[in-house]
């Protein structure tokens, strides 16, 4: 049996970490022991007698030990949680009483992280949507693709997600039973009703096999059968949303086999989905109809026509299929003879991508590229917002230093006292967090609607995501917040201050806090800036001449759900008429006839102009069919000629392509022959200054121009009314169109527009970028604000006593008050510096998303400073005043 | 002469032991020592089983320890009844004499004739 041996001493040491349970034990059973045989050895046996005994009356000492050591160790383990818990739960409610006792500081705190969290709740959750959020609903959503073709372009790559349906058709061929395949159009709003005002659901035309390759079926009802969507012959049902189902029928149980009116068209309500599908695009889809039932006039069978496009195409790869593999089918199948457009095309190699539009290539839409930087941008008002909260703490732990010197001499070790000033902040913080949410909630919606007001948000505006990503960053923020004030008050030369009293200030908090307000300056410099710049961009956006007078201009277009030749041949006629009587209303100045809307699309013909192209070369041409009064209609202006009559053999060009085929030359009389070189020659009639092709920015490109049923552009028929009207008539002018047209051809499909509106998107990544950068700088500023003002008012309490001594000296209020003012300024100067250097280094990073302004602009740079100082003056004033006005009586008795 | 030592039955060793602390803080060869006085060097007692018994009473939450200092100035670890250590001494000395109690009535008892 062994004796347990003694505790050596390094065993002790070890308790200051914790419990040494065997030790413990051994030492007891020691006492034990030896107790026992002193007193075996003072009732008169010998020592190895009494050590025999004392061994006998124990048992055995090494399983004894052994099961003491067990039941000691659990035991300490559950203290030591329980201890844990303890003294966080203390540390936590110690926490809540000092805050309790400031009031002010900790809802200023709590505002101020909110502002910070909530402005990064929102930009995550918008990223979230974009980048990470695959759409609800979709079985196996990683194993579902899109397809982008890739193109050549002088210009550079050129990235297309859009395709025809031979495409498609070809595209399925080669994958064959590699992949399950589906073509769907993009969700659009379907033409209204001719007595509703607001737009018809949202529609999109799938084929049968959308569905299942999704994974997704109707919660009520059915999908499409393959028989249904047949082309020619499509059946007449539709498949709803459930949120459409809700919004619209009301939930109507009986709503399946109820007929749905969409454009013109009557459908049958086979399926309802279930509530989290809403189609895989942000535009959530209202109502899916069979693809077959897309229906556009045209000549030839629409499915056939290769310029009907724009449709996009899922793909489910089956299980083991590489995805290079899958590349290089389709890649192949698109260089299929009958889909080039010509045998020099420099198509094309396929490459498939994330069912997440904005994951694929090439997808650098501008608004995305925006909401990227706005994350950053999210991130320095947190930054701010820190800083700030940095700074309350500080006087905090100023205000609360005797408490805390005295704490430090009881013996309270550091670590503690850290982790009790740091729980503080967490706390805060995560009050913050819970506030931040509770905005994000609310005012979500009104930031959703700035930003993206058509994309499909998903059921939940919080998503768990968001959830996760908030409390995270709250839990980050609060440790940063409060740990520089908490190392800060930690130091042991802080119980100085309960002998040397507040008549000195101190070196290092100063230092500090200056820099934080150096920090916060630079960063609401760097905001302000960005705000004005992007303000300034917009601006610029917004009269940029595009050419038209697009603020006038209102379009309506036709379109029929199903074929009819006759009824096309007479469209031309009855549209004419149309705008001969559109002519006389109020309101109206000018009505023309296009056969595609500016800025919407544009179509090519073969051409030979009579030039000399081996030197003059220029990109590819495009062109309208129009009628005369359409340059007047839409604002194009000549700058050579004037517009072609009525069907006339004539051409209008414009600059660029007068200017690229017949540089230094009057074009006027020229001839182009289109299709064949030995066609008949179209004369150019004139010559209109370029305007916009596709978007609002672009080089110029070249156009023309040309009758309405002349030769071989008698098949580009006028399928879109140019109405240019007074601004304020418009809404009487549009109800007005829509009424004739129903009267003049029934059966179509008016879509009716203002160009103004069909611009919008272009300019909403600067209006965004404006509106954000504005709400952030100035908020940004509010808090900087707020921070030098304490920061002064710090160093002011500080130097009451300095004052005091002034003061009865003589000092005039006015010289203490611009010292006062002098020694804040010099702060703010450094901040001001850094920030500028900040913004104009950084700016490289925006310049690419600004417009006509650069981010060095000296002007925005000079008037954001100003700004700023004379804020800084403001918030100097106060604490100035006061220390001009101390009483040095009071002063100079105090502490 | 010695008496025969008996085994202290199983069950009855927790109410000593509570007993013994019921008079006041002590470390455990205090404990030993008392039990053994107090029955006159009639039990036997096996000092590993006491000190087993005091770890799980202090596992159950009958008993807290601390480190002390013994009457001859050395380190001992000292234990004590805690709130529900005295409701559970005065429980099982309850128990313990009805216990006796019922055991004395039946030896007293007289068979009733048939």
């Amino acid at each position: 049996m062994k004796f347990p041996s003694g505790t050596p001493s390094w065993r002790r040491y070890l308790q200051f970490w914790r419990r040494d349970v065997r030790g413990e034990v051994d030492e007891e059973l020691r006492f034990h022991l030896e107790t026992r045989i002193d007193d075996l050895v003072s009732a008169g046996q010998d020592r190895a007698t009494a050590r025999r005994t004392a061994l006998e009356e124990f048992g055995d000492v090494t399983k004894v030990s052994e099961q003491l050591y067990a039941i000691d160790r659990r035991l300490a383990q559950r203290g030591d949680r329980a201890e844990r818990l303890r003294s966080a739960v203390s540390d936590f409610r110690y926490a809540a009483r000092a805050l309790r006792r400031s009031p002010m500081v900790a809802v200023t705190i709590v505002l101020t992280l909110a502002l910070g969290l909530g402005v990064n709740a929102a930009m995550f959750s918008l990223l979230d949507v974009l980048y990470l959020r695959p759409p609800a609903g979709v079985v196996a959503p990683g194993g579902v693709h899109r397809i982008w073709i890739q193109r050549r372009f002088e210009s550079g790559r050129q990235f297309w997600p859009g395709f025809d349906y031979p495409s498609y058709r070809a595209i399925q061929q080669a994958l064959g039973s590699q992949a399950a395949t589906a073509i769907y159009s993009y969700p659009q709003h379907s033409s209204p009703l001719p007595a509703a005002a607001a737009s018809g659901p949202v529609v999109s035309h799938v084929s049968a096999s959308f569905f299942g390759t999704l994974g997704v079926h109707p919660a009520r009802g059915r999908p499409f059968t393959l028989d249904e969507d047949r082309f020619g012959a499509p059946a007449h049902v539709a498949v709803i949303s459930d949120e459409y189902w809700h919004r619209v029928l009301d939930g109507d149980p009986a709503a399946l086999g109820k007929s749905l009116v969409v454009g013109n068209g009557r459908y049958t309500i086979v399926g309802i989905m279930p509530p989290e599908f809403t189609g895989v695009d942000l535009d959530a889809t209202d109502v899916w109809l069979p693809f077959a039932a897309f229906g556009r006039v045209s000549e030839r069978p629409w499915w056939e026509n290769r310029n009907v496009n724009g449709f996009q195409i899922l793909i489910r790869p089956r299980a083991g299929v590489s995805t290079t593999g899958v590349d290089a089918m389709i890649t192949r199948a698109m260089h299929r003879p009958e889909l080039m457009f010509n045998p020099r095309d420099t198509l094309q190699v396929a490459q498939i991508g994330s069912i997440i539009r904005a994951r694929g290539p090439g997808e650098s839409q501008q608004e995305l590229r925006i909401a990227a930087r706005l994350g950053g941008v999210a991130a320095v008002v947190l930054l701010i917002a820190i800083a700030n909260v940095v700074n309350l703490l500080l006087s905090r732990a100023v205000r609360r230093r005797q408490e805390i010197a005295i704490r430090l001499a009881l013996g309270i070790p550091h670590r503690r006292l850290i982790r009790l000033l740091v729980s503080e902040s967490v706390l805060l913080s995560l009050v913050a967090a819970g506030a931040a949410l509770l905005a994000a909630w609310w005012g979500g919606a009104l930031l959703r609607s700035v930003l993206l007001p058509d994309v499909n948000w998903g059921s939940t505006p919080l998503h768990w995501h968001v959830l996760l990503f908030s409390t995270g960053i709250a839990l980050l923020a609060g440790v940063v917040a409060g740990l520089v004030p908490a190392l800060q008050a930690a130091n042991p030369e802080l119980t100085d201050a309960l002998k040397a009293g507040s008549r000195e200030g101190f070196g290092r908090p100063s230092r500090l806090r200056g820099s934080l307000v150096v920090t916060q300056v630079a960063l609401s410099m760097v905001l302000l800036i960005g705000a004005a710049l992007f303000l300034e961009s917009l601006s610029n956006v917004r009269d940029l001449d595009i050419g038209f007078d697009a603020r006038r201009l209102v379009f309506a277009e036709v379109f029929f759900a199903d074929r009819d030749s006759a009824r096309d041949a007479q469209l031309g006629p009855r549209l004419d008429a149309l705008a001969q009587r559109l002519r006389r209303a109020p309101g109206v100045q000018q009505t023309a006839l296009t056969s595609i809307r500016p800025m919407y699309g544009f179509s090519t013909m073969t051409y030979f102009p009579d030039a000399d192209t081996t030197r003059h070369k220029i990109s590819l041409a495009t062109f309208a069919a129009v009628s005369p009064e359409y340059f007047r209609a839409a604002g194009l202006r000549f700058v050579r000629g004037a517009e072609f009559a009525t069907s006339s053999r004539a051409v209008v060009v414009n600059r660029a392509m007068a200017d690229g085929l017949w540089p230094a030359e009057n074009p006027v009389g020229r001839c182009i022959h289109f299709e064949k070189p030995d066609a008949p020659c179209f004369i150019v009639a004139g010559v209109v200054e370029t305007a916009r092709r596709d978007n609002v920015f672009e080089a110029p490109k070249p156009q023309y121009w040309v009758p309405l049923g002349v030769g071989p552009f008698d098949g580009f028929r006028p399928h879109t009314l140019v109405i240019r009207a007074d601004p304020a008539a418009h809404a009487l002018v549009m109800s007005e169109v829509r009424r004739e047209l129903q009267r003049a051809i029934p059966g179509a499909q008016p879509r009716i527009t203002r160009m103004s509106d069909d611009l919008e998107p272009q300019y909403r990544p600067w209006e965004v970028g404006a509106t954000l950068f504005t709400l952030f700088g100035v908020l940004a500023l509010v808090v900087a604000a707020v921070g030098i003002y304490s920061t002064i008012s710090y160093g002011v309490s500080q130097r009451m006593h300095e004052f005091g001594v002034r003061v009865a000296l003589g000092a005039r209020m006015v010289d203490i008050e611009k010292q006062v003012i002098a020694t804040g300024l010099r702060t703010v100067a450094v901040g001001v510096v850094t920030g500028a250097a900040l913004a104009v280094a950084g700016g490289r990073l925006v310049a690419s998303l600004l417009y006509g302004i650069e981010p060095g602009d000296v002007r925005v740079l000079l008037a954001v400073s100003m700004t700023i100082v004379a804020i800084a003056i403001a918030a100097a004033l106060i604490p100035a005043w006061r220390a001009a006005r101390v009483d040095p009586l009071t002063a100079l008795r105090a502490e | 002469m010695a008496k025969a030592e008996l085994d202290l039955l199983q069950g009855t060793f927790d109410v000593l032991v509570l007993r013994a602390l019921s008079w006041g803080p002590m470390h455990g060869y205090a404990v030993a020592r008392f039990i053994r006085q107090g029955s006159d060097g009639t039990f036997r007692v096996l000092d590993g089983a006491l000190y087993t018994a005091l770890h799980r009473m202090e596992d159950r939450g009958w008993v807290e320890s601390e480190w002390g200092t013994s009457e001859k100035g050395k380190r001992a670890k000292f234990y004590r009844l805690t709130a529900a250590g005295q409701r559970a001494q005065r429980e099982e000395t309850r128990s313990w004499n009805d216990y006796v109690a019922a055991v004395a009535r039946v030896m007293k008892a007289t068979p009733e004739l048939a």
